[in-house]
């Protein structure tokens, strides 16, 4: 190649090198796999486990066997937690939260929830989730990656590898966490880490203060027209660099940076709130003004979806009400249910909600049974997987539903039930993936997120 | 540019179509991937009566029907059935999510119709080791390995690259040999050389660097998931660091791989297995402990052991035997019972699927770090002189000892008891009579408190003993709980009449309780001693009546806990006969050590020495005697032996209090009673089936002769020559380190999924080669760093890469993006910031503040480390398994969740934000700015030629200067435009900056430095 063509190809390679990368990635060929409805997800994690009893899942006939010791033909033997297994009684503990019917459909909801009863025609609230993890931890994974011990990528991993990125300048999977009230259990990076898949589809947490990305900001003394000119001579000497080597990599490397710095600007513009009209803040409540909380995310997670975010995860922590649980679950209501209902209105207002899922849930259940002593108005209440409740939105899920149901104590499943995998495949489905097909090979096998099982529960799909 | 693309997308290493087609090579793979899943290893399970995964079962008669035969694709009934038009027919069905591309179908034809030869799969045969090939390029290859990648390369038509330039060389090699780039003087030094041999000379010293070892265990981390806190939920901190000093010293001494493989697989098993062996174990113990509240212990004991198998199948024999664990393996020939008998082997330690909540969790061992050890034999030896002067003055004392027993036979009573880290004595003279002197009598509702002593956690050692006479059988003696017996805290309890020591923090989820087999009969006195190791198990736990050991039953050991867990507290103060104790006690004494067995025994004498020396000799029991020997000795023996009997308490005192310091390390240990294994149903902890013993999957060799059948027989299989894997395994990993991807890229998995070697033969002579050089890794990485396919230059063509992404041919030499550790560290060592030290605890160098705050529990934030520890090699950074260092992890680290053996590396914007405003690199550049300042001359051509230099180990184009010099210039101005702007940028980090130099030109100098820094070059092997 003499010099001039060298030149050529070169700027030509390169040029298209930057349009590729410099652009949103695309994804996998082949997908979406069909029409889906939803483009985007907004993942509300309710970090710790809610208590299903008190929020969602109505059992009028409890009250009247208040105290009484759990029937062992409800319990069966099933497992316990290593905290309850040793106690001698599990006295039956009503929800002391009244519950009211809501919206068209006569949704029941509890008296902790005015907000989303607003959107009940909106939600659809499935009352028959089981999952297999007993533990915060665990379960947690298993929510995230499918499977219950960490190492296997998360959903919003799997979404970034298969359906790409549609944002030019942001991340296409964004974690954001909050501090609740209540008992917090702790969390970890790898709840969005990308496991085999290259780390490139990572989660990237948003933080609250200076730098929502881990060292968006330039160094104290070094503004924008600076980092301007850095960049400026940076891609010149790795384009001398390129010139010689003709490694790709060079190429891609002057793409991540520009990339970088679009970011730096693009960022903070999408954390600041401070253009926000009045009327979101009393849309979303008064905590949507203090940058971190779980109502300021859910105005930021909006934002996001705007600016094309595929995966928009958010995790509350605080839910782990073992004991105290009215005076707890009523502060972690107060943080939360006005924000996310808000952002079903938001979204909808906007023209949103309809390519995008949201997910409202936690980990695992809690038990009927107090944790603790029982008294006419404290109780706590133990980790239960063998039913909750949890509410989805948008993105082709139909609105007004409730679906699935469980015995008389909410301790087993009575109707239609379904697990994590099936969620998970129908989150998928609704966003035109087949759970099936997405898949990775790793160590010789090809994984998916639903492992081996998974179902598309086809009556939440409108 | 679409043509670039095409050819990108056609390129395939598996060279079948102008040769024949070879089974292995291209025909398994296809098999496995796409039909073994149902018509593999795991058919029967399916009911499927066709199995593609022997040769047999493949040409076999089903029926009238074969699926493979011979010579013929029309009549085999896998062909018609992948090409069959029919929907329903047609193979691979639809709802499997596999297809066959029209190139796999057509070779699949193809090889039936050449005769559909058979081979066993080649990673399972023995390596056969064929004398490098002839080569038609002559004076290329300068060893072995070139002769197999020149013959490919020949056969593939393409040349080899020249030799890379020296400079590039020569970082080259430090990269991959120390981990480290060459400094300015290596650099000079070895340019400067002109004479043969000059490169591997520098091979020779960089082999022989203290670096050498920190750089290799860096990825041996990765692979036996080092880190220093236990994951799952709580993640609190665990100490195995003295199990990567062992790791790190084993790569600088050069241990042959196949000890190296022995001691950390069973050295603990070795005859008189030294600390070093045991420590070495550790890497069975570096996987993940849960210790979160309300997990089932036995769920996770079985997850332990899994990822035992896991690891050391990944590691050692490229298999993923985890695929066995529901079921048979879909592709290998590894069958669901052939897992748990390997499991067998890792499954007989004594451990608690909960594991502690800080610290290290049993087995565990005192791992003093070898100053330490130093230091405990200088103890040692003060110990011997100072006996040697008691035995010295023996005659004098015994006179002086028949004088003074002869004055106290008539003296007011005095007792003996140890004053060695007596916490506290409590005489308890209230009257009643007793057995020293007077005693106190309790009604159950009397207790007396105490803040002076017994303030122990669960970690602490202790020893309490006392007189007691009890009328009561159910009761506690004394002890430190909250409001009931059953409360946080620890006591000596009657239960029925039984002594019942106890350690509580959860009742009974979290506790231990133990229970004597004697009873003690109301209205006798007895004496009674406890004693606790602080180890937190039962076996940690001693008790003795009348000063004999009594026999506890172990009711349960759960602890995990300490009372100071997340804020909780005993809400009571160390109490004497706090629930219900009726009767009396006398001489309570709490000691803050475990009281040996012989002053137990002394103490429960209960004679006063009056008495004892007024009795004849003769009649003195051992105890009685001791006693007065001690007493003596500590208050009435001649001054010389007073002193020196003084200073062999103190030296024994200095002792344990130093003993104490020591970290531990766990380790692997047996059971003394076999635990049994169960295939579990489905893996699932709480389903166990057919029982099975250790063994080996039949596909592989068996146990060598003589070996026993336990985990030191399992690793003498390893090492064994006839072992088809693990010396393959090792050196294709030691070739990823070095080329970037193995010569089987998929490193973890040399199964029938795996993928088939690029270099097959070298494969093969390389693993031979290192076996027969005795396992010896530093003459292996020679071997590969002294090859002409690793001195090439790294320089491509656009046609060569789309021929040859990846660079599996080796066409030219290896280019790729340092490990994160990499990045790091190199741009310390340019800065001249990176401590020299080997070893030693975890540090925290800079983190962005909160991180762990925002996602974990209570009671653990990041506490940055100072000074030097700022700057230590990055494997050296703590390693929180929840959130793991931000920038590892974002320059593609193992997370160190799970066993790591393959190399992963993406090019993220989080990388470029990383890289130009982490402190640690925005501090790194302006040393280096300093450095160019200092060090580089005076003119700014000269100083930027430095710095150049520093950060890419070669001297700028002229192009390139043109660059910098622009970049200087402007920074100069800059900073130069507005105050304060120099004095803030040079403030980042904690070392400050040389106050001599002008904070303008330190800052722009610096600004360039960062510029050099995020330099592709600069974080790449080139």
């Amino acid at each position: 190649m003499n010099d001039i063509t060298r030149r050529t190809f070169f700027s030509t390679a390169l040029a298209s090198l930057l349009a590729r990368d410099g652009q949103a990635s695309q994804g996998l060929p082949g997908l979406p796999h069909f029409a889906g409805k939803a483009k985007r997800v907004i993942y509300l994690f309710q970090h710790g486990a809610p208590s299903q009893l008190d929020l969602f899942d109505y059992k009028p006939n409890l009250t009247k066997l208040r105290g009484e010791n759990l029937p062992e033909s409800v319990r069966m033997g099933q497992r316990l937690t290593g905290m309850t297994a040793y106690q001698a009684k599990f006295p039956t503990a009503p929800s002391i939260f009244k519950f009211n019917q809501c919206g068209q459909s006569g949704m029941w909801l509890s008296e902790l929830l005015p907000h989303t009863a607003k959107v009940a025609d909106d939600i659809c609230l499935i009352r028959s989730l089981h999952t297999e993890a007993i533990n915060h931890d665990p379960a947690v994974t298993f929510f995230q990656t499918g499977f219950q011990l960490a190492g296997r990528p998360s959903i919003g991993s799997w979404l970034a590898y298969g359906l790409g990125s549609m944002s030019e300048d942001l991340p296409a999977f964004v974690v954001m966490v909050s501090q609740g009230k209540g008992g917090s259990q702790a969390l970890a990076d790898r709840q969005w880490a990308s496991g085999f898949l290259p780390s490139k589809f990572a989660g990237v947490k948003f933080r609250a203060g200076a730098d929502p990305v881990l060292y968006l900001s330039d160094p104290e003394g070094y503004d924008r027209s600076a980092r301007r000119r850095f960049l400026d001579d940076l891609s010149k000497l790795n384009s001398l660099k390129f010139r010689e080597q003709q490694d790709p990599e060079i190429s891609t490397r002057i793409a991540q940076y520009e990339m970088a710095f679009r970011m730096q600007a693009s960022v903070p513009d999408l954390t600041d709130l401070s253009k926000e009209p009045e009327s979101t803040f009393e849309m979303y409540g008064p905590d949507s003004r203090k940058p971190g909380s779980y109502a300021a995310n859910c105005v930021l997670a909006r934002r996001l979806a705007e600016r094309g975010v595929r995966f928009i995860q958010l995790f509350h922590r605080g839910w782990d009400q073992h004991s105290n649980l009215p005076r707890d679950i009523r502060l972690q209501c107060e943080q939360t249910d006005q924000p996310s209902a808000a952002l079903v209105r938001d979204l909808k207002q906007r023209g949103l909600l309809e390519d995008t899922i949201i997910v409202w849930g936690g980990e695992f259940g809690r038990t009927v049974y107090s944790q603790g002593t029982l008294t006419e108005t404290d109780y706590g209440r133990d980790h239960h997987p063998r039913c909750f409740s949890m509410w989805l939105a948008g993105g082709g899920i139909k609105g007004g539903l409730t679906y699935g149901a469980t015995d008389d104590f909410s301790y087993n499943i009575a109707q239609d039930a379904m697990d994590v995998h099936d969620l998970h495949a129908t989150m998928l489905h609704c966003l035109g993936v087949d759970h099936l097909r997405l898949t990775f090979k790793f160590q010789g096998r090809h994984y998916r997120l639903t492992d081996i099982q998974g179902r598309v529960v086809r009556a939440l799909v409108s | 540019m679409p043509a670039l693309l095409v050819l990108l997308v056609l390129v395939t290493l598996p060279a079948g179509a102008q040769t024949g087609v070879e089974f292995n090579r291209d025909v398994r793979p296809i098999l496995s991937d796409k039909c073994f899943g149902c018509h593999g290893p795991d058919a029967a399970n399916k009911k499927i009566a066709l199995r593609l995964d022997s040769e047999a079962a493949a040409k076999a008669d089903l029926g009238g029907r074969r699926a493979v035969v011979e010579g013929s694709p029309e009549s085999s009934e896998l062909i018609r059935r992948i090409t069959s038009a029919h929907k329903g027919l047609r193979m691979p069905p639809l709802a499997s999510g596999h297809t066959l591309t029209s190139e796999q179908i057509e070779t699949l034809k193809r090889w039936i119709a050449e005769g559909a030869k058979w081979q066993k799969h080649w990673a399972l045969l023995t390596p056969v080791r064929r004398p490098p090939p002839e080569v038609r390029t002559g004076g290329w290859a300068k060893n072995p390995i070139d002769h197999f990648i020149l013959e490919r390369l020949e056969k593939e038509g393409l040349k080899p690259s020249a030799e890379a330039s020296r400079e590039t060389l020569l970082r080259r090699v430090s990269l991959d040999l120390t981990g480290l780039p060459p400094s300015p003087s290596e650099i000079e030094a070895f340019l400067k050389d002109e004479s043969a041999g000059a490169y591997e000379r520098a091979v020779t010293r960089l082999l022989a660097s203290p670096r050498y070892g920190e750089r290799m265990a860096i990825r041996w981390l990765d692979a036996a998931r080092y880190a220093d806190t236990n994951g799952y939920q709580f993640d609190g901190e665990r100490t195995m660091w003295r199990w990567r000093d062992w790791v790190i010293q084993a790569f600088n001494a050069n241990k042959p791989f196949d000890q190296f493989t022995l001691e950390q697989i069973a050295g603990d098993l070795l005859p008189g297995a030294t600390l070093d062996q045991k420590i070495a174990t550790g890497f069975n113990r570096n996987h993940r402990g849960n210790t979160e509240d309300g997990i089932i212990p036995e769920e996770y004991a079985v997850e332990y052991v899994v990822d035992r198998v896991e690891t050391t199948s990944a590691v050692f024999l490229g298999l993923t035997m985890g695929c066995g664990r529901c079921h048979n393996h879909k592709y290998d020939p590894i069958t669901q019972k052939e897992f748990y008998q390997f499991y067998a082997y890792f499954n007989n330690v004594p451990e608690s699927g909960r594991a502690m909540k800080y610290g290290n969790s049993p087995p565990l061992v005192a791992a003093p770090t070898p100053d330490q050890q130093e230091r405990l034999n200088a103890i040692a030896r003060r110990i011997g002189e100072t006996e040697a002067v008691l035995a010295g003055n023996a005659a004098e004392a015994r006179r002086a000892r028949a004088a003074w027993e002869e004055k106290i036979k008539s003296g007011a009573p005095v007792y003996w008891a140890p004053e060695v880290m007596l916490d506290g004595a409590f005489p308890l003279d209230f009257g009643s009579p007793g057995v020293v002197g007077s005693a106190a009598s309790f009604d159950g509702r009397n207790p007396i408190d105490t803040n002076a002593a017994g303030q122990f956690d669960i970690d602490d050692r202790f020893s309490l003993s006392a007189w007691v006479r009890p009328d009561c059988s159910d009761c506690t003696l004394f002890g430190r709980h909250g409001a009931t017996p059953r409360a946080r805290g620890f006591g000596l309890h009657l239960e029925s009449g039984k002594l019942s020591p106890r350690i509580i923090n959860v009742w009974e989820s979290d506790a231990t309780k133990m229970e004597s087999d004697a009873r003690l009969e109301p209205g006798r006195w007895y004496h009674v001693a406890w004693t606790y190791d602080g180890s937190k198990m039962a076996a940690g736990h001693a008790l003795f009546v009348d000063g004999r050991p009594v026999k506890l039953e172990t009711k349960q050991d759960n602890l995990y806990r300490p009372f100071r867990n997340a804020g909780a507290k005993v809400s009571l103060p160390f109490r004497i006969a706090p629930f219900n104790f009726t009767g009396r006690m006398d001489d309570l004494r709490v000691y803050s050590r475990v009281l040996e067995t012989e002053e137990i025994e002394s103490l429960a004498v209960g004679r006063s020495l009056n008495e004892i020396a007024a009795s004849p000799e003769a009649a003195r029991a051992r105890a009685e005697q001791r006693q007065l020997e001690w007493y003596f000795l500590d208050h009435a023996s001649p001054d010389a032996t007073r002193a020196a009997w003084k200073q062999l308490a103190a030296l024994k005192g200095e002792r344990e209090e130093f003993e104490r310091t020591f970290p531990t390390s766990m380790i692997m240990a047996e059971s003394p009673v076999r635990k049994r294994t169960h295939i579990l149903n489905r893996g699932q902890y709480d389903r166990p089936g057919e029982e099975v013993e250790p063994g080996l999957p039949a596909a592989l060799p068996p146990l060598p002769e003589g070996a026993p059948n336990n985990r030191l027989g399992f690793a003498k299989w390893l090492i064994d020559p006839a072992n088809p894997l693990t010396a393959r395994v090792t050196v294709n990993r030691l070739w990823q380190m070095v080329f970037g991807a193995g010569l089987v890229k998929t490193v973890e998995d040399f199964g029938q999924q795996g993928e088939w070697p690029s270099h097959p033969e070298l494969l093969d002579w390389l693993a031979t080669e290192f076996v027969r050089s005795g396992w010896d890794t530093k003459a292996m990485m020679r071997l590969m760093v002294t090859s002409a396919a690793y001195r090439q230059s790294s320089q491509a063509t656009p046609d060569l890469i789309a021929r040859d992404p990846e660079n599996r041919l080796l066409a030219r030499g290896p280019r790729f993006r340092l490990p994160a550790e990499m990045v790091r560290d190199s741009a310390l060592s340019a800065a001249g910031l990176l401590t020299a030290k080997t070893g030693g605890p975890s540090v925290k160098p800079y983190q962005p503040e909160g991180l762990w705050k925002e996602l974990i529990m209570q009671d653990m934030d990041y506490v940055q480390s100072k000074g030097a520890d700022l700057y230590r090699r990055s494997l050296y950074t703590f390693w929180k398994r929840t959130v793991a260092p931000p920038m590892m992890a974002n320059f593609d680290s193992a997370l160190r969740e799970a066993c790591t053996v393959r190399e992963s590396r993406t090019n993220t914007p989080l990388q470029a934000l990383n890289m130009m405003n982490d402190v640690t690199f925005v501090e790194a550049a302006r040393f280096i700015g300093q450095r160019m300042m200092k060090e580089g001359g005076a003119d700014a051509d000269s100083r930027l030629r430095h710095g150049f230099l520093l950060v890419t180990g070669r001297a700028p184009s002229a192009s390139e200067m043109e660059v910098l010099r622009g970049n200087l210039r402007y920074h100069l101005d800059y900073f130069a435009g507005a105050a304060g702007k120099a004095e803030a940028y040079l403030k980042q980090g904690e070392t400050p900056p040389d106050p001599k130099l002008p904070a303008r030109d330190l800052a722009a100098y610096a600004s360039v430095a960062s510029l050099l820094l995020n330099l592709d070059e600069a974080i790449t092997k080139e």
